[in-house]
């Protein structure tokens, strides 16, 4: 559990942050609260009831806080107090923040509010309390009671930050020119008071500029497995080993969230006819998030009965039992045999032997990692441990263990490296893959080539000539990454994991918080650093630029035009290993008609040795009758999965024989007949799985010499 | 709708996989076994180790290959389609069709033994017991008096994958026989048979062939089979051969080698089925794009999940699933356009329109960009999220890649370097940051490949995805110690020093699918699995036995020494230092203070109140304690913790 944290933002609003400085485009308040919606958004982010924030407004038009009877407090405006923030507290904040028409109000009684409510909500209890205040400093401020203010938020441990627009900052490289006398009092008081509470005092330029560096969200280390890393098995022999081990997650994918299917409230719903109007949804995004309703999911079960119409009844949920597929038997479960198909074991971190680490390939580890330590507190078993890691590292090996982290998981095969820093030792752990999770596809070699002849030849056009090579060589070393240290020596440094942010998690989290406070606005685009790893470093492309145009130079690669891809009509016919002419012997077996019962084969043959346009129409012509008897002669869906494959290979063949228009009229008239019912009645699960199927109108896109547009045949597969 | 037949996406991390945009087809596989049945074929060859008696003929054999294939599919792919065809039999069947049935046999000698199909358990098992069991298998394994016709046997085949398996994207007839020359000179039937592979062909079905030598006689492709089998791109002879161009010969005279020979030639025809992105630009530098396809080597195989069966037929049936998706306001059912994706925040919804959901996640198309290199040493161990994916050039795009690609290659497998990579897989798939890494190929005793040659891309951690360490105070083991270590470490080398995934089958994976089998075909269950991955304890012992309790004895020597040394403060100091029992010498569970006892006593005081019955006396702390260290479940109420204990040392 994160501790509950308790948060009090001062913002200036008085009528001189509504003034735009030294050039930029934003007033000084706008500016402030890029940082303030910054903050409470990703404190909203969280949806935690215990991470709370209040908000107070200084410098405001009226009064309203608990003193205001006190004329020290005047012009202060307790906005929100300190609770969970919801969206409708976002929107109502966004409407308050404005400038007021006035500059006066004191900031330092703002703190001393901010310090009141916090004493108030959290009293003497467990929580971080924290002030941010943010102002330009151009008011009048007093400096009475100082040392109270600073004596009660040391004691009740409070974190202050005070940021303002102009601040001086030599640190960070800020010094404003002609300050206002005032504001350099201001600044000096302020100063103080954060100094003497240990807090931190910055201009805002800098605190806005780092909101861009992603926030990385630290987890609490929990133990996904606690028990003994074990030699030998203890219960048959004496000579076994336990150490007692703790094991913690090294790496875990941090998901970005994931959102919810919603629609429309039904009867706003009831206005819209169909797709093209979904996207003409008003965009006045506050009220619809109020009009959506959630999506649930509703299941049902059927099986196969003959005797049924349709061929098929719905089963209710109760009157099924549990199960597996074993091919394509049902395999039942009773219910007392639940676990029956659980291997039983026991937890335990077990050594299977040792491995050469110079023998292990990386790329066969399967998962995240882990890490092993000793159990805590526990000097014996640290120590023996670290006998283990040290033996380890000394030999340059890895161990393979079985691990099973809880009673009767299934095992898994893990590899245990040393890892040895100054102060930190333990194992790490990625698991292995079982023999079941490789998949044993063959791929010729890369430094030879076996013909098909049966030849192993070196030199082939598939293989780089002694230029490639050198050219290869010359630009993978120039581009090697690696960094400046200050005196211009080039340094290693470690691959960019620490500095390398999530793309899609901080967009999308971005993306939340700017449509919460800014409904109406575009999504911004993702920030830089997001990205900075997508494109060659300039300096390296520069130093490596001649190498670069010498390896494009002898590489010699042409990109593939994309017409001539499939194209088949010069082609030659394809031949047995043998080189025979089978289509020789084909002619000669003179096949008139085409075979129901061999279509696909004799069509295509057919098409290979069509010497006129009419025997390529005869050819779709004799197709479609035998596709559409396969269409009306199907009971259920027997036959649809033939048909999908029939009309694919017509599809294909007549793009690669330049003949688009043939497959295009077969096609539309298909559709037809489907949807009026004339080929054995209800056949739209057949037109259903052809639009899956992409099988469609050929466009322009598929092949040039099709007068059917993109849109059209889109068009055509959608409408119903 | 929900439909199970089409292609579903291997990875679950990435759902969002759309079909390839060329693929009509649905992503299976169907293979066809033919296997000639003649005297040859059925004549046993005796196994060459005495040891090991086997009368295994090639025909038994290349059966089991089936019965072993269908197996394995069962677990791996379990909508993928196999059948068994025999020919030559003097029995035929086919369909409805026997001897029995009036007018001729479409196809004589031709005895469909099992139907191209998702097998059944009830297939599995007459498979095997016609392999095992000698009367069934001479009522069927009996050679016809006429030669069988090729070209008839070959459109058997088609109409059988014709109507069982249309619009599979991978189909495939494997031919296992002795016979080199079928038809000898008789050019009628030669040519039927051509004309008949051609056919296969343009169906798309490849035709592999499994050659076995005769005894006395080399099998000899370019007599027959040369003529009906074809291969990728046969205008050009210098093409390159993608999969393995020559079908290897199993020639080895006794059984047992006869059996693994052609189990590994089969296993060796594992196509890719399919690309994981096929023809993808691979950027090595501005201007400079080759392309590559990636294939998934390593993907972790799950057990598949468990399923509604309907009792109340004939026979149990799988229940087929089908959603609705209702609004919650009215019940209304929902079209798929009406869906809105939004994201819980503050207690409201922001939502975005379908194609703002879409841009959040768009980077740009689908890349594999370097971005500069780095020594593979620079790669952390710990730097992993999840499994590798290989890439392989294709021409298809830009001719000239594979070229770029070998050389690419070549300088990272010889200097050790690493190429770091902006990767995104597919349109919308979110970017990774990877390491571009080179793997050498390697092949088994037999020559066969084990891993290919080609590039690996292994996704990197972001910051995000990074966890801290947590705090573990250190002891760092002196050299004495280290080296006791060292010696036992040295004693129990895997076989070579590496690991072989191959040689560790899935314990659990195999545990459910052979109860799975047994109770599908109402055997006895199994009664203990077959676990490999199971330390070898009595080798372990035998090996390192001494070596471990003298570095015990010396871990006793060196703990006293820090414990003496880090003065009374400690609370470990108290506890007693010596162990009786070696098993636990690496010392007892302490965490918390007030379970300070060492576990050799936790063990004395459980034991002791076992036998008084008195058990549900010790606090639930010690019980959990207890079991923790016996490496069972902590979890439940106290009777049940008891209960779990007692059963624990009843069985001791």
């Amino acid at each position: 559990m994160a501790d509950k944290e308790a948060t009090v933002y001062i913002v200036d609003m008085g009528k001189s942050m509504g003034e735009r400085r030294n050039g930029r485009e934003v007033t000084d308040l706008e500016w402030a609260m890029q940082y303030i919606w910054d903050r409470i958004t990703t404190t909203v982010s969280t949806g935690r009831k215990t991470a709370m924030l209040g908000v107070i407004g200084l410098k405001t038009d009226g009064t309203s806080n608990e003193l205001q009877d006190d004329p020290h407090f005047s012009n202060i405006s307790v906005l929100s107090e300190i609770q969970q923030f919801l969206m409708s507290d976002l929107r109502q904040l966004g409407e308050q923040i404005k400038p007021s028409n006035t500059d006066k109000g004191d900031a330092i009684s703002g703190l001393i509010m901010a310090i009141q409510m916090i004493i108030t909500h959290c009293k003497k209890l467990k929580w971080k309390r924290k002030i941010v205040l943010i102002t330009n400093g151009l008011g009048q401020m007093s400096s009475e009671n100082l040392d109270d203010i600073v004596s009660k938020i040391k004691e009740d441990n409070i974190e202050l930050v005070i940021l303002g627009p102009d601040f001086d900052d030599p640190e960070y490289g800020t010094k404003e020119e002609d300050k206002d006398p005032r504001k350099a009092e201001s600044e000096a008081l302020l100063r103080t008071v954060s100094e003497q509470c240990d807090g931190v005092f910055g201009t805002l330029e800098q605190a806005v500029s780092e909101m861009v560096i992603p926030r990385v969200k630290a987890v609490r280390p929990i133990a996904s497995f606690k028990g003994f890393l074990q030699l030998g098995n203890p219960e048959d022999y004496d000579t076994a080993v336990r150490i007692p081990v703790e094991r913690y997650p090294r790496t875990s994918v941090a998901k970005p969230p994931s959102a919810s299917q919603f629609v429309l409230h039904s009867d706003l719903a009831a206005g819209q006819e169909g797709p093209e109007s979904a996207t003409a949804i008003p965009e006045t995004q506050p009220e619809e998030g109020r009009a959506l309703t959630s999506v649930r999911n509703l299941r049902t079960y059927q099986v196969n009965d003959e005797s049924a119409p349709g061929g098929k009844v719905e089963i209710e949920r109760e009157d099924l039992a549990k199960g597996y597929e074993y091919g394509r038997t049902a395999v039942h479960i009773s219910e007392t045999d639940e676990n029956i198909t659980t291997l039983e074991t026991q937890a335990a971190l077990e050594l299977v032997g040792f491995i050469q680490s110079g023998q292990y390939d990386r790329y066969m580890h399967l998962s995240n990692t882990h890490i092993v330590v000793a159990q805590r507190a526990n000097d014996k078993a640290s120590l023996a441990l670290s006998s283990f890691i040290h033996a380890l590292f000394e030999l340059e090996s890895y161990a393979v263990a079985r691990l099973v982290t809880k009673e009767n998981k299934p095992p898994l095969l893990v590899l245990l490296a040393p890892s040895i820093e100054a102060e930190y030792e333990c194992l790490l752990e990625v698991q292995l893959p079982f023999a079941e999770d490789v998949r044993t596809y063959r791929f010729p070699p890369l430094d030879k080539v076996n013909t098909v002849s049966g030849k192993v030849v070196t030199q082939h056009r598939n293989l780089p000539d002694d230029d490639l090579m050198d050219a290869m060589d010359k630009y993978v070393d120039c581009m090697e990454l690696v960094d400046q240290d200050e005196d211009g020596d080039l340094v290693d440094t470690p691959f960019p994991i620490e500095d390398s942010f999530s793309p899609v998690l901080h967009r999308v989290n971005a993306a939340i918080r700017s449509r919460a406070i800014h409904p109406n606005d575009p999504i911004p685009p993702p920030a830089d650093i997001l990205t900075q790893f997508s494109q060659q470093p300039k300096h390296l492309l520069d130093k490596a630029d001649r190498h670069l145009k010498k390896l494009i130079d002898v590489a010699d690669v042409k990109k593939v035009p994309p017409k001539t891809k499939g194209r088949k009509r010069t082609r030659e016919p394809e031949k047995p290993l043998s080189g025979l002419d089978v289509d020789a012997l084909l002619n000669q077996e003179k096949r008139v008609k085409i075979s129901p019962h061999n279509a696909i084969p004799e069509f295509k043959q057919t098409l290979a040795h069509a010497e006129t346009i009419e025997t390529t129409k005869d050819a779709v012509k004799q197709m479609r009758s035998i596709i559409e008897d396969q269409i009306r002669h199907s009971l259920g869906d027997a036959n649809y999965d033939r048909v999908t494959e029939g009309l694919g290979v017509v599809r294909e063949e007549l793009i690669s024989y330049e003949e688009p228009s043939l497959y295009n009229e077969f096609i539309k008239e298909l559709k037809e007949k489907l949807l009026k019912e004339n080929l054995g009645g209800d056949r739209r699960e057949l037109w259903w799985l052809i639009r899956r199927s992409k099988l469609g109108l050929i466009d322009q896109r598929q092949s040039e010499l099709s007068d059917v547009t993109e849109e059209e045949a889109k068009a055509f597969m959608s409408a119903q | 709708m929900a439909d199970d037949n089409y292609p579903r996406e291997d990875d679950i991390g990435d759902e969002e996989e759309e079909l390839d945009e060329t693929s009509y087809k649905s992503i299976r596989d169907a293979v066809l076994f033919a296997i000639e049945v003649s005297d040859s074929m059925l004549q046993p060859r005796p196994s060459a180790d005495p040891r090991k008696p086997s009368q295994e003929s090639p025909a038994t054999a290349a059966l089991k290959c089936a019965y072993h294939l269908m197996q394995q599919r069962i677990i791996s792919n379990p909508r993928d389609m196999i059948g068994v065809l025999l020919y030559g039999t003097k029995l035929s069947k086919f369909y409805d069709e026997d001897e029995k049935s009036r007018g001729d046999l479409s196809y004589p000698n031709c005895y469909l033994l099992t139907d191209l199909d998702i097998p059944s358990a009830h297939e599995v098992l007459d498979l095997r017991s016609l392999v095992e069991d000698e009367d069934k298998a001479q009522d069927v394994l009996v050679p016809s008096e006429e030669p069988v016709s090729m070209a008839n046997l070959l459109f058997c085949a088609n109409q059988i994958f014709t109507s069982k398996a249309p619009n599979f994207s991978s189909r495939r007839l494997f031919i296992v026989t002795d016979n080199d020359n079928p038809h000898g000179s008789n050019k009628s039937l030669r040519s039927a048979a051509t004309v008949r592979a051609k056919d296969l062909y343009d169906l798309g079905v490849i035709i592999e062939l499994f050659p076995i030598s005769q005894i006395e006689h080399e099998f000899d492709t370019s007599k027959f089979y040369d003529d009906i089998i074809y291969k990728a791109s046969p205008i050009d002879p210098d093409a390159p051969a993608y999969l393995n161009p020559d079908s290897k010969t199993t020639d080895a005279q006794d059984g047992i080698s006869l059996l693994n020979g052609l189990l590994s030639s089969i296993n060796s025809k594992s196509v890719p089925r399919r690309a994981h992105f096929s023809n993808m630009s691979l950027e090595l530098g501005p201007n400079m794009k080759i392309s590559v396809s990636g294939y998934l080597l390593f993907k972790r195989q799950e057990p598949a999940r468990s399923c509604f069966v309907w009792l109340g037929g004939e026979q149990p049936q799988i229940a087929k699933g089908v959603t609705t998706q209702i609004a919650d306001d009215t019940a209304r059912t929902i079209e798929k356009w009406e869906i809105r994706k939004a994201y819980k925040f503050g207690g409201d919804q922001v939502s975005f329109t379908p194609e703002e959901q879409k841009g959040l996640k768009d980077f740009g198309e689908p890349v594999i960009r370097i971005i500069g290199f780095k020594p593979l040493s620079a790669l952390p161990f710990w730097a992993n999220v999840k499994h590798s994916t290989f890439i392989y050039p294709s021409e298809e795009d830009y001719v000239g890649s594979t070229r770029v690609f070998s050389a690419l290659y070549q300088k990272l497998l010889r200097d050790k370097k690493v190429a770091l990579v902006w990767y995104i897989a597919r349109k919308a798939a979110g970017p990774v940051l990877g390491a571009m890494i080179a793997g050498e190929e390697k092949v088994d005793e037999n020559g066969i490949q084990k891993f290919p040659p080609g590039l690996w891309i292994t996704p990197l951690p972001f910051a995000d995805d990074v966890r801290q360490n947590p705090d573990a105070p250190l002891q760092v083991a002196p050299e004495p110690l280290i080296d006791q270590m060292r010696t036992i470490i040295q004693q129990l080398q895997l076989p070579k020093g590496i690991y072989e995934p191959q040689k560790y089958p899935n314990p659990s994976l195999q545990w459910h699918y052979r109860i799975l089998q047994a109770l599908a075909l109402d055997e006895d269950l199994p009664e203990k699995p077959e676990d490999r991955t199971l330390p070898k304890y009595r080798q372990i012992h035998k090996r390192a036995g001494d070596y471990v309790l003298s570095w015990a004895e010396e871990l006793d020597k060196q703990y006293e020494m820090i414990s003496a040394s880090s003065g009374p403060k400690s609370t470990l100091a108290k506890r007693p230092a010596k162990d009786k029992d070696a098993a636990d010498k690496a010392g007892p569970p302490s965490k918390k203070i007030k379970a300070e006892a060492n576990s050799g006593d936790l063990q004395e005081e459980v034991q002791k109140h076992y036998q008084k019955g008195t058990l549900s006396k010790l606090t639930v702390a010690v019980l959990k304690d207890y079991l923790t260290t016996q490496g069972r479940s902590a979890a439940g109420k106290k009777a049940d913790l008891v209960e779990r204990v007692e059963e624990l040392l009843e069985t001791k």
